[in-house]
């Protein structure tokens, strides 16, 4: 057997993982023979464990991998969620899980919502969509602002140093522009991802108080576009930066495709800012197993005995759950409880639905050998080879491909100056090594998806496309994001 | 003292085509020139493949050897030159596909250049190039681009169009050592200047008729247009060719390095010892067309109006307009119809469908031209 522990930092300290005890149900299931026959040639499989950070996810402590085309299976282990639970249960799921594989696949107790398809392709995007498009609903149901569920309770875009520090260096490249009369009469910078628009305003308010110390009266020809994928974000966001109502724009727009409503800024923009928008954007995982490049393939579910709880209180059949949880993605809560009155009278009865679903789904994962790298589309016009230096690095390695994030980081770095610079505050992956060691989603936040970013992806992307990307700790304390920033080499 | 032109009755912007292959085998009787109006040429580089893409970054691994990297040059080389023959371009380049970028090729080749680490990640980033001396008087030939030439002009009978990147371009990727090498930034570009100067006549001996100096950072840095300028001079001193200056806003990573005018470059290009000027005005806009007239230019304008910055193929009533605006500052047989700049980073099928496009245009105002001039 192939055992692989990867969250090595784990093992020691305070609150090391008693591995010995977490393990030992795990190898006694596998030990023992089971009625009918050896649940699995035991030389063949590989066991991985994780420790699942987010406490909202769609993992189970256990759950068997299997490789398309017959390849070793994995027998993926969560030790978090090892760590309380009783070890027969621990046995059974071992087994459970194994007899499963041996019987060609799901449990037949989960209640299957999609086919497989590559991660992005999940409905688990189209649940986070729907938080991002109907927010206000959520939030009045939670009674919570989406902004308590991010790290510290704020977004990390609100610190003054940095933002001075921004505004200082744009100043500088404006004056030298200025001197060589090629400062163009308009400067536009560009926020995705706006959230309630403090960052936003405090930039703004910071950018008037310098531009006065400054004395060049940039703020005149200062355009501020904020764009987000939820109106009611931006809705909230305008009403913050009220003061400066006649040098903002406002743009709903999907990150991954900032060209469509921004081309005409193209090489125009000085400055980019982005938080907390890429860990949010779909994405495929891919992992080198014995030398061999795989996709991840997953499809949802809803396990036992959430569904059968969730079709009770709608007073439905079981089957009939998965056409309604369609229907829900499809329409909205809104539109179905107007739809269907006879299951939700009401839209917070509707909302409660969306969440129960959400809360229980899962995610059951298998590998798809790639037939080359280049197959494989990264992003529009990126393929896979681009990968090839990450995954190269030695051993066996599973990685986020950040697709969402690539493809809006490579559609956002046209709309740069030749003096620009985008920044971005996210949970980015900077060393390929760091997949080895730890986990890095997809987890829940409150409705949404979160997935930490392949930074040296983006990376190698910017390197391509003219920019050196850089990261750096973000500045608070226990803080998990990192400043991801591209300038323009050369 | 202005270069030496092409001879005869051709029109100015359409050099005499090459003499036949250099190798293998005895001279072949010089083509006659094509008299013919608005002639179609591109800047420089070519599409780069894929796989040859893959290929130079794979000599910096060990995983392609260098010989089998020269074979694939030659082979890409061959195939750039069919596809603007094919696309009815006039006068042709080899492409630059030899080339890792617009730098390295030359400047780590100037005598005296040490290279501080010769392994890149991507092969189109630059080496890290040093100067610890000055640079010695050069030699015949120093940077040995004419097999290059000869490569080029054995494969195709078109007219052929060879750049070297200036030698202002070239001093802003050079660290000096200090004192110890030039106290004065202008001379290090004036003794690059001679350096290329060097190059040009070993070329020019080689056959070539039209040369063309790039200088692609120049835009980024308009206050030196003077010593730049000077610069071109010393490069094209008493070579005896068609001499063209390209200068564009920057085409690294498809990316512009200046958003700007060409009003920097007027007056003092007025004094360039060449005789095409070679501008970018698609992807820009063609207000910088009025510098053109206001400052009186006389010589042959290559009209960029093919945009290099994006794969979108330009209509050919719209690069037609483009031509006929320029063809209202400069008389026809003074244009040159040009992509914007080199077609590096344009995926080669749209390359290819833009080439067309242009030499198409050309052809319709061409026609237009003459039949209202029988």
């Amino acid at each position: 057997v192939q055992v692989e522990i990867r969250p090595a930092s784990r093992l020691r300290g305070k609150n090391a993982v008693d591995l010995t005890a977490a393990l030992a149900p795990v190898f006694g299931a596998l030990s023992t023979e089971s009625d009918d026959g050896p649940v699995t040639d035991l030389s063949r499989l590989r066991v991985v464990a994780d420790w699942v950070q987010y406490r909202n996810n769609f993992r189970t402590p256990v759950e068997l991998r299997p490789v398309v085309g017959g390849g070793a299976p994995e027998l993926a282990l969560d030790l978090r969620g090892l760590s309380g639970a009783e070890p027969d249960a621990v046995s059974t799921a071992v087994a459970a899980a194994l007899h499963a594989h041996r019987g060609g696949g799901a449990s037949a107790r989960h209640l299957t919502l999609e086919e497989w398809a590559p991660i992005r392709s999940s409905l688990i995007w189209a649940f986070n969509s729907l938080y991002w498009q109907h927010l206000q609903l959520w939030e009045e149901a939670t009674g919570q602002g989406y902004e308590s569920a991010l790290p510290g309770g704020q977004s990390d875009a609100r610190h003054l140093e940095p933002v001075r520090e921004t505004i200082g260096r744009l100043f500088a490249i404006w004056d030298s522009l200025a001197e060589r009369r090629a400062l163009p009469e308009e400067l536009y910078v560009v926020e995705l991802g706006v959230g309630n628009g403090n960052q936003a305003s405090t930039w703004l308010d910071t950018f008037v108080e310098m531009d006065r110390a400054h004395g060049r009266e940039y703020y005149r020809r200062l355009h501020y576009l904020m764009c987000d994928y939820s109106p009611h974000v931006l809705e909230l966001a305008r009403a913050t930066v009220g003061d400066h109502a006649e040098h903002v724009s406002s743009f709903v727009l999907d990150a991954m495709r900032p060209l469509t409503s921004l081309a005409f800024l193209k090489f125009k923009v000085f400055f980019v800012y982005i938080s907390n928008v890429y860990d949010n954007l779909p994405t495929d995982e891919i992992a080198t197993i014995g030398q061999r490049e795989h996709l991840v393939e997953a499809r949802a579910h809803l396990p036992e005995p959430e569904a059968a709880a969730i079709a009770a209180d709608l007073g439905i059949e079981r089957p009939a759950l998965a056409a309604l949880v369609q229907k829900l993605l499809r329409l909205g809560p809104a539109l179905l409880a107007e739809a269907m009155p006879q299951h939700f009278p009401d839209v917070p009865a509707a909302v409660q639905f969306w969440r129960a679903c959400w809360q229980a789904l899962k995610l059951q994962e298998r590998y798809v050998p790639l037939h080359g790298l280049d197959t494989y589309e990264i992003a529009p016009g990126i393929n896979g080879e681009l990968l090839r230096p990450l995954l190269s690095t030695g051993g066996d390695v599973r990685m986020h491909v950040s697709n969402g994030a690539a493809t809006s980081f490579a559609e956002t770095l046209p709309l740069l100056h030749p003096y620009g610079t985008l920044q971005c505050h996210d949970i980015v992956v900077t060393d390929p090594h760091q997949f080895r060691s730890g986990f890095r989603g997809p987890g829940k936040y409150d409705g949404s998806v979160v997935n930490w970013v392949n930074g040296p992806l983006l990376a190698h992307i910017g390197a391509r496309k003219g920019f050196d990307v850089s990261f750096a700790p973000f500045r608070r304390n226990g803080s998990n994001i990192i400043t991801m920033t591209a300038d323009v080499r050369d | 003292m202005r270069a030496m032109t092409a001879p005869g009755a051709t029109p100015e912007a359409l050099p005499a085509a090459a003499p036949g292959p250099a190798r293998p085998g005895p001279p072949a009787p010089p083509p006659q020139p094509t008299r013919m109006l608005l002639p179609t040429t591109v800047i420089g580089s070519w599409s780069v493949p894929d796989w040859l893409e893959r290929a130079k970054t794979g000599v910096h691994h060990g995983s392609v050897s260098r010989s089998q990297l020269a074979d694939m040059h030659d082979m890409a080389v061959k195939a750039a030159l069919k596809d603007q023959e094919v696309a009815g371009i006039d006068i042709v380049s080899d492409g630059e596909l030899r080339r890792d970028n617009d730098v390295d090729y030359l400047l780590a080749r100037v005598p005296g250049v040490e290279v501080r680490d010769a392994v890149k990640a991507f092969y189109f980033d630059y080496l890290h190039l040093h100067l610890p001396r000055p640079i010695p008087e050069p030699g015949p030939g120093p940077l040995g681009l004419v097999p290059d030439l000869e490569f080029t002009l054995a494969h195709t009978d078109r007219p052929v169009r060879f750049s070297m990147t200036g030698p202002f371009s070239l001093s802003r990727r050079l660290r000096c050592g200090g004192s110890a090498a030039y106290s004065e930034r202008a001379d290090l570009v004036r003794a690059l200047a001679r350096v290329l100067n060097a190059e040009a006549r070993a070329l020019a001996g080689a056959g070539a008729q039209l040369l063309q100096i790039d200088e692609p950072l120049l835009a980024g840095h308009p206050e030196d247009v003077g010593l730049a300028v000077e610069a071109v001079n010393i490069v094209t001193a008493d070579v005896p060719v068609t001499w063209a200056l390209h200068v564009c806003y920057g085409n690294r990573y498809a990316r512009p390095l200046w958003e700007g005018h060409y009003d920097f470059l007027f007056p003092a290009v007025l004094d360039a010892a060449v005789d095409q000027l070679l501008l970018e005005f698609a992807r820009k806009g063609d207000e910088d067309l009025q510098l053109i007239e206001r400052h009186r230019w006389d010589r042959v304008l290559g009209v960029g109006v093919l945009d290099v910055k994006t794969a979108d193929v330009e209509a050919i009533d719209v690069i037609e307009k483009r031509i006929e605006r320029a063809l209202q500052v400069v008389p026809a047989d003074r244009i040159l119809v040009t992509p914007d700049c080199g077609l590096r980073h344009v995926p080669a099928d749209a390359a290819r469908a833009k080439l067309r496009a242009m030499t198409s245009a050309a052809a319709a105002v061409r026609d237009r031209i003459q039949k209202e001039n029988p």
